[in-house]
Parts: structure tokens; C-alpha cells; sequence
């Protein structure tokens, strides 16, 4: 690699200008040195169009396509995703334009120009499209009733609106190989695909990789992984939401049901703690699919495979159901009894699940406030980063950036969706990027990335250093920080990154990593020791944080299933999961989102929020008895934790989006 | 020794050809005695990019490369302000049935083409040309990089060419067997080291062209005209052809002809004087049935139309396009649905498969085609290749490709529909070129 | 190098792999590096296997994938092995109208290959059949190592296999004696048991400037 001097600079501090500078005069001047000229903050200059006939005016830039869209007209699109560059390849999208070349042009390429008069509903128009149409299914398998895409099928539905009413294609079709396994979560049936090169443009424009691609040519061109080789990219399972047909699938979700067979409700993703929306798609009270519920502010769209795939523990069939007692079955009171009076007089620990609610928390903070005043408080992945200090960067700022540190994080394995947030802002929005980091990491695909390798000194060390670095001088700058080598050290770089944004007016972004550890940190519950050492009492609820430690004579095991990290329990008590769960995370950048269960936490089992205040009156906490609703759990929170203030006014739940639009004429 | 075949030696339309067939006229050394870099001395020391554009510009130049676009107009889509390197990128990947003009101009004289290189980053000002050449002219590759070599060493290509303080530098890019790659979008991606698909326009490559630098993507013969241009001056450039087609270009003639070969001839001279004169006309006893005037791209003309003048508004009026130069001449004793399926299996071969017309289509033609040479065909196989030849056309794929196969079935079948209804409907080949007619006319017999 | 071949490893060099660090330099971007690198790498190995092809990513900082997408675009790059002899025969229109279909079928069965883009048995000889390669007025015409071969006739095929396949003989290393000296063997390498890919031996492409019989036409 040529700039491998640019990129590996240790501890200089202009890394990139002095490198840069020095490289060999031969090659040819590059747009290295020459930065696109930024684009000015979105002046919201107005252009009028006509598109049928209709009058709108929208943004300048739109595309004729989002026009068209705004006034209820469908011009129908395959290759077109509106967080992809538009390429004009399907030639689906084709219009009459007036003023311009005599021909019909694609309008997912088209901006809109004053003055512009767009026809999609003449005879050129609609039979262009129609011509399309019937291309994309001479060699289509029409296996439209064993295909899950059926029902939510873009070429079913355009075919239906804007095809020809009768089929023309008498030749046999081409065939490949089907359906290909693209991973163990992801298959490919190439019969099926449009190529509308929408899921390799977005690995190699949003994700940033290669290894999905496009071999051969023409009409032997095909999908492939490389080599043949499963997809190992957390962000693969992105390709399926894009696909226009059902031609990559979901092998976790596939031929479980037929899209109109689940109710969807809008939700927050628990896996991490970005907070990306999902919609959570249930069938017969079984959770049976995931996938992105596009918001701009956190997930621009995306969502990584964690969220996506690993929801299926939610159906296990060894979901605990029934409280036990030593193994044996029991009554909640005896069950909640027994916990009480095995925590009482003991030196507790507490082990969280990296989703506990901010709820749950309240009423833990409660807790830990009152009767277990002593407790050590664990929580499953969580970093050793200090309560926020101030106001943070906050996700949809990075757009605005015009330089991103990441200081000593690897963002694509913590927080995956901030990782393509940066990808964004750098390669789409034209950020510098600059990582400090020993290790090399998925950002170094950015050719024109700095990256500086902390020297004996330290990640807080090398961050000082670039202090009054001049990448830093030219605009906003977004400080994205990890936790760091170990505690100590955390502290360190955390104060290195506040001294770094305060030299240049940045904001910092702390990269914490549990669902809800920002809620967490805020309401106080962890911050105390961070372990179980010496405890002989443990309280875990979800998977023990750390190993259970030897001195506990008394576990409590409350979760959604048994797992052998929890050992042999003294009482079992059942958790519902996230997708029954009541409540509301705070992300990592302090965003309180509301958690839509799509399922019900059917009897015997128990709200958690009932349960602590249950087992809080057991202890003593009496004033937790007048809690009959999570509502007021909410508001009482709300008015403790300036934090949560939004949890006394949480929104209407999401409407469902509106239903088709209707569509031109046919053929 | 392989005998030079076209143009060469002293004639009043030899402008670029004039040289050919001087003997080494391929190094520097024998170029230079001819008055080679002469112009592009001047162009450096004396002109202005201005004033090089209004020579092109008057001397009325359109591209060699297909579309005919006029250059000077090309070029003056440069834009002036924005900073930062800017390109000259050379289309030399000439892989147009038919076609071999821009080979022939390079094995000849490779310095003629370097010096209009040269003259066009002047013109736009630019200090690095990229020449795109086929990966399959090895001979021609070698030949501009020892040239490239001789410049390097003589200090033309360097920093300061004939003393003036204007770096020049040329590299070669080979491609690697693709088709579109002469089309210029796909051409910077595969300069880019992509897969070669067309981009979608705008922005236009004189805008955003290579690695998104504004670039200027010229033919190899439009490139080599220009050292003629700037000694002669545009004027007298322009004395030469027609009303709108200035100057001379070169005519690859190929097919059933006696002497194929690479013909300089000045625009508006007739397909008549090029095929039956210069090129010998058909073998003995053979008359030309159809020829394609300017590649394979180029929408038919027949026998009867050899009258047609190669000024590039008269075909377009016809119907047809002066295209690459390519003249595929084609004699009585050949099929024409055979020939129009061969050239469906290339551009079937050759899509890129980015846009679903051309990709879908011209598979589904040669699909089509086969049944027809299989006499498996009936009046449905007519419809099927109408539709697609007018779901191709008309600008609706995303480049040229998808028009230039849809033209190929559209002009063969407007002009020899009965041949085709002959194919279709009653399984003979007139001609009996087609293996399933020969079997049933024997079973007839 | 021939031992990793020999293995089916299909790597490349270290050589190999130093000269296409090197490339990038010469672009403004890494990318466009991906085509003259694969093309050292067949030079190499006759053709690319996805281990060469995996190299050169790594050596470029690219991901495979890209390199793979890029590979199977252009006709000009191998994905399986070629004969040591590889024959690229234009069948587009204008040498079809000069009987390409006669002189590609004679070459298919000079040669013993039973279709286009096979191997013979004995690993000497491929055909591809390619699309115009810009030499109408010499139609047909062919290329065959790095130069065309101009008006064939089948008297020109007969001769131009014939020299192949003395020349296959050779073991790869020693440059061919005279022609002539040597009797035309009649079978294979690999049918004398000695198991050597047809891709194996072929010499490395030079690339200086073209040679004075590629040059004299011009
Ligand atoms: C499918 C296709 C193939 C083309 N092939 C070539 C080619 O091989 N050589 C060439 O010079 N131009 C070719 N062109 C034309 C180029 O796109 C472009 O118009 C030309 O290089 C511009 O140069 P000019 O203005 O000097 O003609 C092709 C165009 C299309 C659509
Ligand atoms: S017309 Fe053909 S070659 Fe051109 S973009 Fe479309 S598929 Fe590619
Ligand atoms: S949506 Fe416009 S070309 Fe595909």
C-alpha cells in the first residue's frame, strides 16, 4: 500500500500533512491533497416541478423519484434504495422529461430543475417501465408461493401495477444453482435476483467490504460471496431488507410464515447500546423475524446482525416458565419469599443482564438505596467508562463532523451501527478520519484514514499529542472514545479525550457498550464495584456478568432460561425477554426509547418491574407497594433522574406506515 | 513481413496517413525528421489552451471514436475553476466489429498519436494523459511504450518539454477483454480497476471523470488529427469534407471484399468509391448484399445503397450512423439472419449486465436467434424480436451498447424482412448458409 | 515457484508479490491497481486461482470479493487452467465472412480440443473463441502468444501447431533448439508420466517493445 507511511505515522503530531508531504514526487497529484469542497449546511432553496400534471415544490437535489413519491405517485424502482447512490441501472424508473433529450430517462438519477415538467404516465413511459417489468421476469422462477418474500414483494406489486396483464415469455429460462447458503444466516437464490446491485453497492458503499460480489457478465452476471466463502460481516444481514425480491432470504426466518400472517411492532434493538429501532415481527406469540425500523437519528436504516439474528432464545422451548425452589417447582410468594430471606443479612452481589430497563433500575436504585445498601452491582458487558460528563456527541452529529477521532475503540465490534455512522459521515459527508488505536481496525479501509499507534505511553498519551492538530481546526469535530486497555487507564483517556475536544470545541462521544449501561450509570446502580468478589449471596438476573463467585452459598437465577453459568440455583425465578418486556433503554448517547413488545408475557409469568417491588416490600421497602402500573414507575423516575425526564411523556406508539401508493396507469 | 494494407504514401486526403509506410517512421527519431513535435513545441511555447481550442473548434473535428460528438465542444465542457489534477484519458480499446483503423493508426506512427496527446493536455490543461489500449494489442502496446520510452528519455514527457515549464506525462492502461470498456464511463471504471459498467450521466466525465477528476476522453484518430490541425491551421482543416463533416477519417473496410484495409478518405466521399474502389469490391461474380457503415453498431445499409456519402448528418438521415469507420461488407452468398445472430452472440457476450434491457434482451435475441437457425421458429419469434429490438433502443438502456444490438435486429429485419419471414415461417435459408436448411431441403428433395 | 504450482497451491512468489506492492504508486488510487497486478499474477501461474487471487488483495489492501468481481468481468483473465499453447480465434462477422468458422473448427481439430475453452488431453493446447480483436483487413486472423497471426489458412494452422508442439517438448526452462532438430513427439508431458499442469512452464510474458515482426506491418 503506498500510503502506508500516511496511515502509520506513530506519534507524530501531524501525522498526516508531514507524511503526505514527503511522499515520492512521481506519482500523479492526487485528490488526497484536494478535499471536495465542503458542502455548505443545507440552504433550503425551494424548485417547482410538474409531475402528471401536479404542482409541487420540493428541496433542491431531491430526486424526481422522492418528488413523485411526496405527491402519491409511485414511479416504480429496483435499483433505486434511498440510502444508496443512485446508479440508473434497472431502468425501471424511466419518464418523459421536458426540458431534455428526446428519450425516456431515468428519474432515480434526476434531481429535480426549476421549471421541469416529468411525464410518467405517457404511452413511452409506461411501456418502458412495462418492458422492464417483463424483462425481469423472462428468467424469473415465479416460485411466488413458496417464496418468502411473497406478500412484501416489490416485483410482485410493480408487476401487478405497471406490468403487462399477460405473459409473453414462451422461452425456457435461465437457470443457477439454488438457493445458495450466502452464510449460515443468509441465502442467496440468484434464479430470483433482479440485479438491481443493491446489496453489493451497499457492502462496498455503506459497509465498506468486498466480500459480496458480482461475478461474470451480462446475462450470466451472478451474486456471489468471494470465493464462495460465507459472509463474516456484522452488517450482512442489511442485504435482505434491501433486496427487491426474494432473492436473499433470511435462513433463520425462512418458510416460517408468510409476511401477512405476523403483526409487526416498531421497537428498540437490545443487543447493544446504540439503540438502533427494529421492527419486531410476531406470529402466534412467537417472536419470528427482526428487521431495521429506519430512524435517521440512531441506525440511518441499518441494523448489524446481532440485532437481526439473535433473537430465537425469546422462542426457546427451555424458556423458564415456573418459579422453582431448589430445583423444584414453586409458587411465586414461596419463591419470592425465599429470595428475600436468602438475600437478608448476606453480602450481596447483584449481576444485571445488559438490557435491564431503566425501570427495573429505578426501582434497583431504590433497592440498593434502601436494604441492600452493601450490594456489589455487576452488569453483563459493560465498560469501565465514568457516568457522562456533560453534554455528549450525540449519533446524527456526526454528519456534521468535518474530522472524527475514534480513540481506542473498535467501533464495528462494539457498536456497530456508530461504525457505519462514521462510515458515513466520512466517505458520504466528506469527514477526515483519524484513529488512535494499537490495533488495526475495520476504519483503516478508508485509504485516506491517519491512523496513529499510541507508543509506550498510551492511547491518553497519543490523544494529547494531537492536540492543535490541524485536521482539527477546520469545523466541527466529533471525539468518539472506548473504554481503553483496563480501568485505570479508562480514566486516564477519558480525561485525555474531554482535554482533546476542549482544545478544539469538540464533543465527545463515550462509547459505552450494554444496552442500558448509560441508564445504568445515571440512576447509579453500577459505578460501585464492579465485581462479585467475596459476596455469598448473588442475585443474577439474565446471565451472570462475571463467574459466580466461590463464596456464594445463595444464587438466585432470574432469567429467561437456565444456563450453566448460573450453576445450580437455590430459586429459579422466569424473566420475560426483551420482546415482552415493558420499558425503556437510554442509549449511548442518552436517548430514552420505549421498548413495543410485540409479545405477551403470558401467566405465570411476571412483569419484572412487579417482581422488585414485590421482593422490595419483602425487604422492608414498603412505599414500593404503591407502584400498580409501570406508568407510575415511569413518572416517579422521570422526577428523580433529570436523565429520564422523557419517561413521564413516553410517545404514542408508532402508526403503521401508510399502504401502498397508488400506482400509474398500466400498460 | 506483413503487407501494409490501406493508406499509406502521398495523396491530396491523406492527412494523418501521408507518413504510413516511411520506413521506421515508429521511432522518434525518423518522426522528428518528418516535422514530428513540431506542433506540440508550438503548442507549449507559443499557444494558448485558448487559442488550441478555437483551432479545433474551427476546424469543425468531431470524434472518431462512434458518437461524432464535435471535439472543440467536448472540450470546452472542461471546466476552468476547479483546482487540482485533471485528465486526457485516450480511448484506445477499439474493439467495434469491424474496426481496426485506430491499431493501424498506432503501428504506423504511435508518435502521431503521442503528439496529439500531447497537444489535447495542452489544450485543457492537463499534465497526465492515460492511454486505455485493449489488452489484446500487444503489438501496439509495445510500440507506444517504447515511443513513451524515447520521449521519457528525449525530455518530452517529463518536466520541462522543449524548455517550457509544462510537465507532460503519458501512461498506458491495458484492458483485459471487455467490449464496453470502449464506451468512456465504463472506460474509467475499468481505468479505476473497477468492473467495467457504465456510469450513469450526469455528472459527465469531463466534470467527474476519472478518479473524479474533471477528464477529457478522446478516440485515437481524433487525437492524431490534432497535430495536423495546429500546423495547417483549423481552416484549412475544414476545407476538407462536408457542411458539418469536416476533414478526412479512416475507413477500416473489412468482410467480403477484395482488398480489405484501412482507407484515409475525405467525409462525404461515397461507400461506392470506398467498398468497390478502393477496397476491390466483392469476390468475383459477388454483389454486396448489406454493409454495416461504421462498425457493427452501425444500423445496415444495403447493396442498393451504395451511393450513400459517408458525411455523418447524411447517415444519420438514413437511419444509420458513421459510427467507428468500421465497414463490414457483406456479399450476396451469406445469410443475414446469420450474420445478425452473430453479432447478438457479441453484444449478449460483451453487456455489462449493469441495466436490465440490455442484459435481459440481448440474451433473450440470441436465444431467439438460435431457434430461428434451429428452424424451430414461427411467426411468435418475428413478434419476440420486434419487441426487443424496441425495448433496447431509443435510450433506454444505459449506454450505446443496448441501442447498437437493438439497432442490428431492427435494420436487418427492416431490410430483409423477407429473409427472415423465410427463416421463421417456412424454415428455408435462401441463401442455404443455415445448417437446418440444408437438412430440409435435402429431405424435401 | 514451479514446486507450489506443482502442489495446486497456486501462490505466488515473493517476487510476484513485490512488484505488485509496487504498483499502487503508479495510481491515484489503490484500485486501479487490481488489473496489472492480476495480470503479473497469470503471468505467473497461467491463470488465477482464488489463492492468487487472495494474494493480490492482501498485497493491495483490497478484499477479495473485489479482486474475484473484477477477475471474472474481463475475458482476458483465466479462472481455470489454459493449454500451454492458448489460441484466441475471432469468429466475429468480418472473419466469419472470411471463413473463421472453417479455420476455428481445423484448429480445434489440429489440436485435439474438443470445444472452445477445453484443454487437450495432453495439457498443450487450448482454443477461446473471442470476439473481434481489431485486425479485420487480415482477416481471419488469430492471436496466439502475445501476437497475432494474420490470412490464416489451414496450411498456417497446420504450421503454427506443428511449431507448438515442438516447442512443447522442451522442458520449459531451456530456450527451444532450432526447429527442426527435433522429432515431434507424440504424446504429452503428462501422458509420459510426468505430472506437469499445462500451466506451469509457460515463459514470462515480455513486455519490452514489440518485436520486429509484430512491428513490420506498420
Ligand atoms: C458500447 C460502446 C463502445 C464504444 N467503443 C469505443 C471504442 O472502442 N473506441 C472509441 O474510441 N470509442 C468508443 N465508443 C465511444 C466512446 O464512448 C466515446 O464516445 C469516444 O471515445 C469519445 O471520443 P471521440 O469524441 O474522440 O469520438 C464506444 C461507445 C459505446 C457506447
Ligand atoms: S446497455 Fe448493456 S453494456 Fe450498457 S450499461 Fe446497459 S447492460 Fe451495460
Ligand atoms: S430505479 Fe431508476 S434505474 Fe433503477
Amino acid at each position: 500500500m503506498p500510503d502506508q507511511e500516511a496511515k502509520e505515522t506513530r506519534q507524530s503530531p501531524q501525522p498526516a500533512s508531514t507524511a503526505q508531504a514527503a511522499a515520492p514526487g512521481d506519482r500523479s497529484p492526487d485528490r488526497r491533497t484536494q478535499p471536495e469542497p465542503a458542502a455548505p449546511p443545507p440552504a433550503p432553496e425551494l424548485v417547482s416541478i410538474s409531475i402528471d400534471g401536479q404542482e409541487i415544490s420540493v428541496a433542491k437535489g431531491t430526486l424526481l423519484v422522492e418528488a413523485a413519491r411526496r405527491l402519491g405517485i409511485e414511479i416504480p424502482v429496483f435499483c433505486y434504495h434511498h440510502k444508496l447512490d443512485p446508479v440508473g441501472a434497472c431502468r425501471l424508473c424511466l419518464c418523459e422529461i421536458s426540458p431534455g433529450p428526446p428519450k425516456p430517462q431515468t428519474a432515480c438519477t434526476t434531481p429535480v430543475a426549476p421549471g421541469m415538467k416529468v411525464q410518467t404516465n405517457t404511452q413511452l413511459a409506461v411501456s418502458a417501465r412495462a418492458d422492464i417489468l417483463e424483462y425481469e421476469l423472462v428468467n424469473h422462477p415465479l416460485d411466488c408461493p413458496v417464496c418468502d418474500k411473497g406478500g412484501e414483494c416489490p416485483l410482485q406489486d410493480y408487476t401487478f401495477r405497471h406490468g403487462y396483464p399477460t405473459s409473453r415469455i414462451d422461452a425456457p429460462r435461465l437457470h443457477f444453482q439454488k438457493p445458495i447458503p450466502l452464510s449460515p444466516r443468509i441465502a442467496l437464490d440468484r434464479e430470483r435476483c433482479v440485479l438491481c446491485y443493491r446489496c453489493t453497492r451497499y457492502y462496498d458503499e455503506i459497509a465498506w467490504e468486498q466480500e459480496l460480489t458480482t461475478d461474470q457478465r451480462g446475462a450470466h452476471a451472478f451474486i456471489t460471496s468471494q470465493f464462495g466463502e460465507p459472509l463474516h460481516s456484522v452488517f450482512s444481514g442489511n442485504i435482505i431488507d434491501l433486496c427487491p425480491v426474494g432473492a436473499l432470504t433470511s435462513r433463520v426466518w425462512r418458510f416460517e410464515s408468510r409476511p401477512w400472517d405476523m403483526n409487526h411492532t416498531f421497537s428498540v434493538c437490545s443487543r447493544c447500546s446504540v439503540g438502533c429501532n427494529v421492527t419486531l415481527w410476531e406470529r402466534r406469540n412467537q417472536l419470528v423475524r427482526v428487521t431495521s425500523h429506519e430512524n435517521d437519528a440512531i441506525d440511518d436504516g441499518w441494523i448489524c446482525d446481532r440485532g437481526r439474528f439473535e433473537y430465537t432464545e425469546v422462542n426457546a422451548p427451555e424458556r423458564l416458565r415456573q418459579p422453582q425452589l431448589g430445583g423444584q417447582p414453586a409458587t411465586w410468594e414461596a419463591a419470592l419469599q425465599a429470595v428475600a430471606e436468602g438475600l437478608k443479612g448476606r453480602r450481596l452481589g447483584i449481576s444485571l443482564r445488559r438490557d435491564v430497563t431503566n425501570e427495573e433500575l429505578y426501582l434497583l436504585s431504590r433497592l440498593l438505596a434502601g436494604p441492600l445498601k452493601e450490594a456489589r452491582v455487576a452488569m453483563e458487558g459493560r465498560t469501565y467508562l465514568p457516568p457522562p460528563q456533560g453534554e455528549t456527541l450525540r449519533i446524527e452529529e456526526l454528519d456534521t463532523c468535518k474530522a472524527i477521532v475514534v480513540l481506542g475503540a473498535d467501533t464495528e465490534k462494539e457498536t456497530p451501527i456508530v461504525n457505519l455512522r462514521i462510515k458515513k459521515a466520512v466517505k458520504k459527508l466528506g469527514a477526515k478520519l483519524l484513529l488512535i488505536n494499537a490495533a488495526h481496525l475495520d476504519l483503516d479501509r478508508w485509504p485516506d484514514s491517519v491512523h496513529i499507534r499510541p507508543g509506550e505511553a498510551g492511547l491518553a498519551a497519543a490523544a494529547r499529542q494531537l492536540i492543535g492538530h490541524e485536521l482539527l481546526q477546520s469545523g466541527p469535530v466529533g471525539i468518539v472514545h472506548g473504554q481503553g486497555p483496563d480501568e485505570t487507564a479508562s480514566a486516564d483517556l477519558v480525561a485525555a479525550a474531554q482535554e482533546l475536544a476542549g482544545s478544539c470545541g469538540a464533543k465527545v462521544m463515550p462509547l459505552y457498550q450494554a444496552t442500558n449501561e448509560r441508564g445504568a450509570l445515571v440512576t447509579g446502580v453500577v459505578g460501585r464495584p464492579d465485581d462479585l468478589v467475596g459476596c455469598d449471596a448473588v442475585l443474577c438476573f439474565g446471565p451472570p456478568a462475571v463467574p459466580l463467585p466461590a463464596s456464594a452459598r445463595f444464587v438466585v437465577a432470574w432469567d429467561t432460561v437456565l444456563r450453566p453459568a448460573h450453576g445450580r440455583p437455590d430459586v429459579t425465578l422466569p424473566a420475560l425477554s426483551f420482546a415482552e418486556t415493558q420499558g425503556s433503554y437510554t442509549s449511548l448517547e442518552g436517548r430514552v426509547q420505549f421498548l413495543r413488545p410485540p409479545l405477551e408475557g403470558r401467566q405465570p409469568l411476571r412483569e419484572s418491574w412487579d417482581l422488585l417491588c414485590d421482593l422490595g416490600v419483602r425487604l422492608g421497602l414498603a412505599e414500593l407497594n404503591r407502584f400498580a402500573g409501570i406508568f407510575q414507575i415511569q413518572r416517579a423516575a422521570a422526577a428523580t433522574f433529570p436523565d429520564l425526564a422523557t419517561l413521564a411523556n413516553p410517545p404514542a406508539p408508532e402508526a403503521p406506515p401508510r399502504p401502498v401508493l397508488l400506482g400509474a396507469s398500466r400498460p | 513481413m506483413v503487407e501494409l494494407r490501406g493508406s499509406h504514401g502521398q495523396a491530396r486526403d491523406h492527412l494523418l496517413t501521408g507518413l504510413f509506410g516511411t520506413y521506421e517512421l515508429h521511432t522518434l527519431d525518423v518522426y522528428r525528421r518528418h516535422g514530428g513535435y513540431e506542433t506540440l513545441a508550438r503548442a507549449l511555447r507559443e499557444l494558448e489552451p485558448e487559442q488550441i481550442q478555437a483551432e479545433v473548434k474551427a476546424s469543425g473535428l468531431r470524434g472518431r471514436g462512434g458518437a461524432g460528438f464535435p471535439t472543440g465542444t467536448k472540450w470546452s465542457f472542461i471546466p476552468k475553476d476547479i483546482p487540482g489534477p485533471r485528465y486526457v484519458v485516450v480511448n484506445f480499446d477499439e474493439a467495434e466489429p469491424g474496426t481496426s483503423k485506430d491499431r493501424y493508426l498506432v503501428e504506423n506512427s504511435p508518435h502521431l498519436l503521442l503528439e496529439g496527446i500531447g497537444i489535447a493536455c495542452r489544450a485543457i490543461g492537463s499534465h497526465q494523459a492515460w492511454i486505455y489500449i485493449r489488452g489484446e494489442y500487444d503489438g501496439p502496446y509495445g510500440m507506444l511504450r517504447a515511443a513513451i520510452a524515447e520521449l521519457r528519455q528525449a525530455g518530452i514527457l517529463g518536466d520541462r518539454p522543449f524548455d517550457c515549464e509544462y510537465a507532460l506525462d503519458i501512461q498506458l492502461y491495458r484492458g483485459h477483454g471487455a467490449y464496453i470498456c470502449g464506451e468512456e464511463t465504463a472506460l474509467l471504471e475499468s481505468l479505476e480497476g473497477k468492473r467495467a459498467q457504465p456510469r450513469s450521466r450526469p455528472p459527465f466525465p469531463a466534470v467527474k471523470g476519472a478518479w473524479g477528476r474533471p477528464t477529457l476522453i478522446n478516440n485515437v484518430e481524433t487525437l492524431a488529427t490534432l497535430p495536423w490541425i495546429l500546423r495547417h491551421g483549423g481552416e484549412a482543416y475544414a476545407q476538407f469534407g462536408t457542411e458539418k463533416s469536416k476533414g478526412t477519417r479512416m475507413l477500416s473496410v473489412s468482410g467480403n471484399v477484395q482488398k480489405p484495409g484501412v482507407y484515409e478518405v475525405e467525409l462525404g466521399t461515397s461507400f461506392r468509391t470506398v467498398i468497390m474502389e478502393l477496397a476491390g469490391g466483392p469476390p468475383e461474380g459477388r454483389e454486396v448484399k448489406v454493409f454495416w457503415p461504421g462498425g457493427s453498431s452501425a444500423p445496415v445499409l444495403t447493396g442498393s445503397m451504395l451511393d450513400t456519402s459517408t458525411d455523418l448528418d447524411e447517415l444519420a438521415r438514413i437511419g444509420s450512423m458513421g459510427g467507428s469507420g468500421g465497414v463490414i461488407v457483406m456479399d450476396d452468398s451469406h445469410c443475414i439472419v446469420k450474420a445478425a445472430s452473430r453479432l447478438l452472440q457479441f453484444y449478449a457476450h460483451e453487456s455489462c449486465g449493469k441495466c436490465t434491457p440490455c442484459r435481459v434482451g440481448s440474451n433473450w435475441a440470441v436465444r431467439t436467434f438460435d431457434r430461428i437457425q434451429a428452424g424451430r421458429a414461427s411467426a411468435v419469434d418475428m413478434q419476440i424480436l420486434d419487441r426487443i429490438q424496441a425495448s433496447l433502443q431509443g435510450g433506454r438502456c444505459l449506454c450505446g451498447l443496448g441501442d447498437s444490438a437493438g439497432w442490428v435486429i431492427d435494420s436487418t429485419v427492416k431490410h430483409f424482412r423477407v429473409e427472415y419471414e423465410a427463416h421463421c415461417l417456412r424454415r428455408l435459408c435462401p441463401t442455404g448458409e443455415c445448417e437446418f436448411a440444408r437438412v430440409e431441403a435435402t429431405a424435401v428433395a | 515457484m514451479t514446486d507450489t504450482v506443482r502442489q495446486g497451491a497456486g501462490a505466488l512468489s515473493e517476487q510476484a508479490l513485490a512488484e505488485i506492492r509496487a504498483l499502487p504508486a503508479r495510481f491515484p488510487e489503490i484500485r486501479s491497481a487490481v488489473m496489472p497486478a492480476l495480470d503479473l499474477a497469470q503471468e505467473e501461474l497461467g491463470y488465477l486461482t482464488p489463492a492468487a487471487m487472495a494474494q493480490v488483495a492482501g498485497a493491495l489492501d483490497l478484499d477479495p470479493g473485489y479482486v474475484e468481481g473484477v477477475a471474472t468481468f474481463y475475458t482476458l483473465f483465466h479462472l481455470q487452467p489454459v493449454g500451454r499453447h492458448h489460441f484466441y480465434v475471432c469468429t466475429n462477422l468480418s472473419c466469419a465472412l472470411r471463413g473463421a468458422h472453417d479455420i476455428s473448427s481445423h484448429l480445434l481439430a489440429q489440436t485435439g480440443v474438443s470445444r472452445f475453452g477445453e484443454v487437450s488431453q495432453d495439457g498443450l493446447f487450448s482454443v477461446e473463441e473471442v470476439e473481434c480483436l481489431g485486425a479485420c483487413e487480415y482477416a481471419p486472423m488469430l492471436r496466439y502468444q502475445h501476437a497475432y497471426q494474420y490470412d490464416l489458412t489451414p496450411a498456417k494452422i497446420d504450421a503454427l501447431v506443428q511449431a507448438a508442439r515442438r516447442e512443447g517438448a522442451q522442458p520449459a526452462a531451456v530456450a527451444p533448439p532450432p526447429s527442426g532438430t527435433v522429432p515431434v513427439p507424440m504424446v504429452g508431458p503428462s501422458e509420459q508420466g510426468t505430472p506437469a499442469p499445462p500451466q506451469v512452464a509457460r515463459p514470462r510474458r515480455r513486455r519490452s517493445a514489440g518485436t520486429r515482426q509484430e512491428k513490420s506491418h506498420g
